[in-house]
């Protein structure tokens, strides 16, 4: 038990040490080794994930509760938990931070050690908002993760980069303010926010919140989670703030900050009140409006990033779909899609900062024909496309599959269609992308352009090679699901 | 108890509003500091003493220290603000807005007989026991949103201050 304890304490000792040893060697070193450190840091936390996974399956245990510090106070309180559905969050964490970190080598030429400083504070606040067991340290680190996620944007005071960013801190501290205001009626309902006093009140068992003052506090719960997660209407800080950041940190707020910062906040909500009908419809009517609108409006981006921006936000309303549906088969489909969703989608933004790196632009009505001056982006592109798309036999088609089978067998034959339809509109945005940048005739002053190199190339391979490798041993995820008695 | 509690909310919505409408960044970070404040002692009115303590040491005087000091090193001439906003020709309508939402929150809250729950009433126990045996993670994690400030400060405006 202690081995799995000092693994799972790793999830917040190791960023705060990474933190330390940044600031204390000096700035010359640290800005040529930077890289070093923080990859270090993603891969212990991806290694940390995988041992806890097994170890704990191999106990068969559902839920780690754990204390940190425990010398230090007197209480029997565990202030962690570690369950399956919060170990994927923290390997999706660690597999984006990877990849950013790998990006962020090529792409960022200054200010480099406080890169390091706010992508492991940014860490920190992801991993404890998944780890802890109270809603309101979970507001806490969702608050870490809103002002990690805004300093990162505006960093190189770009006008556009502090547009973005702005433009993300008003809207985000927005939303935390209603969640702030919503936690604070929940707490004068029930006198604690902690998950298991929630949970063993008899709010859960209700249909229909009892009080005006608790459907009001659920009202601004979810609503801020929506703004946080960049669902349709909620969506408008998204495009500019992932199109104004460098790319290693769009990659961050595509491929997890929301995911963290929304989804799993909304996935706390509906799990603590699973009988409420009202959330349900909320979460399928805004699934639905996300997946169609985010689409329609991807379809219309000139800009390549803006445009994966916008299909972030189709793929989030799938998430939120297969959430809709308050079954362990919806949890788990929209578990498997928010992995397939980090790994097709920091593929595509390493696809982005690959093009801008040889190319020098990312507007697709200048580019074209790149498909043989870039083989590699070119096909990593091609599977993240087909994987968004749901195509067989890639990740993407797996979640994407199960969410189908969520709502097919939840009762909502409609809205499994309709999800089965709005993926037209995915693969339409994505051939349209891959006929502008890649295929077509090459432009003069894109004569020159050749493949790129280094850490970027790298981390497409590895990026395509877990997407295709994950999507064919997929069946055998299935088998380990079925053999748990979970499908 | 009242007439304090009343007191207190006009101060609290006037100073928010001078903090938002004010042309000096400075004066700006003194409102929200005396703002601040008047929460502070609305906690403290209400019972919660350890966080009324907390929210005039940490919001009211450590955070105006950072915002002061990000002012400071921003350099930026209060003309060029005043200016600025000049040319934006503000919403003047945004002011009075903000004045009857206050003062519709104030007759609402005041109207309404909000009782605490057994839960709420228990707050006032021994600080370590609230701060560090029940909220500890809590701690953690608003240390590092110090933590970020000061980062923030830095690479906002030392860096860019450096390179020059």
């Amino acid at each position: 038990m202690n081995v799995l304890k000092y693994a799972a304490e790793t999830f917040l000792f190791v960023p705060f040490a990474a933190i330390v040893i940044n600031n204390v060697f000096s700035k010359k070193m640290m800005e040529k080794c930077f890289h070093l450190l923080t990859g270090a840091v993603a891969l212990s936390q991806i290694f940390a994930t995988l041992f806890c996974i097994y170890s704990m399956d191999a106990r068969g245990m559902s839920r780690f509760e754990f204390f940190m510090l425990e010398e230090l106070y007197e209480n029997d309180r565990e202030f962690f938990c570690l369950t399956p559905v919060t170990l994927i969050f923290l390997l999706c964490i660690g597999i984006v931070a990877f990849v950013s970190v790998m990006v962020a080598k090529k792409t960022i030429d200054a200010k480099k050690t406080s890169y390091v400083n706010l992508l492991m504070t940014l860490i920190i606040g992801m991993n404890g908002m998944v780890m802890v067991n109270d809603f309101f340290s979970l507001y806490v680190f969702l608050d870490v993760v809103g002002l990690s996620s805004f300093v990162l944007i505006a960093m190189f005071r770009s006008r556009k980069s502090l547009e973005g960013s702005i433009k993300y801190i008003i809207i985000s501290e927005l939303a935390t303010i209603f969640i702030l205001t919503g936690l604070a009626f929940l707490f004068m309902q029930t006198g604690s926010l902690d998950y298991m006093d929630l949970n063993s009140s008899l709010l859960q068992n209700s249909s229909e919140p009892q009080t005006m003052l608790l459907s009001l506090s659920l009202i601004l719960i979810l609503s801020g989670f929506f703004v946080k997660a960049g669902a349709v209407p909620f969506h408008s800080w998204l495009p500019d703030a992932h199109q104004s950041a460098d790319t290693s940190i769009s990659i961050l707020l595509s491929g997890i900050v929301i995911k963290i910062a929304g989804i799993y906040g909304i996935y706390v909500l509906t799990d603590l009140f699973s009988g409420v009908k009202a959330i349900q419809t909320a979460l399928a009517a805004i699934g639905i409006l996300s997946i169609v609108a985010g689409a329609l409006l991807a379809l219309c981006q000139s800009h390549f990033k803006r445009m994966i921006a916008y299909s972030s936000v189709s793929q989030m309303g799938y998430i939120l779909l297969a959430l809709s549906t308050g079954t362990t088969l919806g949890v788990v489909a929209a578990v498997a899609h928010v992995f397939s969703h980090a790994l097709f989608k920091s593929t595509l933004f390493v696809n982005a900062a690959a093009i801008h790196e040889q190319a020098g632009t990312l507007e697709m009505d200048e580019m074209g024909g790149l498909e043989h001056r870039m083989p590699v982006t070119s096909f990593s592109s091609v599977i993240a496309f087909l994987s968004t798309a749901g195509i067989p036999p890639l990740t993407g088609f797996w979640s994407k599959l199960l969410i189908i089978l969520a709502l097919w067998t939840a009762g909502n034959p409609v809205l499994a269609g309709v999800a089965l339809c709005a993926s037209i509109f995915t693969s339409a945005y994505f051939l349209r992308m891959q006929k502008k940048v890649f295929f077509g005739k090459t432009p003069e002053h894109l004569a020159s352009v050749r493949e790129v190199s280094g850490s970027i190339k790298i981390i497409e391979i590895i990026l395509t090679a877990i997407t295709t490798l994950i999507g064919i041993l997929f069946p055998l995820v299935l088998i380990f699901l079925q053999s748990r008695g979970i499908l | 108890m009242n007439t304090i509690l009343s007191i207190s909310l006009a101060c609290l919505l006037v100073f928010c509003i001078l903090s938002i409408m004010s042309h000096s960044l400075l004066k700006s970070a003194i409102f929200l500091a005396l703002a601040s404040a008047m929460l502070g002692v609305l906690m403290y009115m209400m019972g919660a003493v350890w966080a009324a303590v907390i929210e005039v040491s940490a919001c009211s005087g450590l955070v105006t220290v950072i915002f002061i000091s990000a002012i400071s090193l921003s350099n930026i001439k209060k003309d060029d603000i005043h200016k600025q906003y000049e040319d934006k020709k503000r919403m003047r309508w945004f002011p009075i807005t903000m004045i009857v939402g206050g003062i519709l929150l104030i007759v609402i809250a005041l109207a309404k007989d909000f009782t605490l729950t057994s839960a709420l009433q228990q707050t006032t126990d021994h600080f370590k026991e609230v701060f560090w045996n029940t909220r500890q993670v809590d701690i953690m994690g608003q240390i590092v949103t110090i933590l970020i400030g000061g980062i923030a400060v830095f690479v906002l405006f030392r860096e860019e201050q450096e390179n020059k």
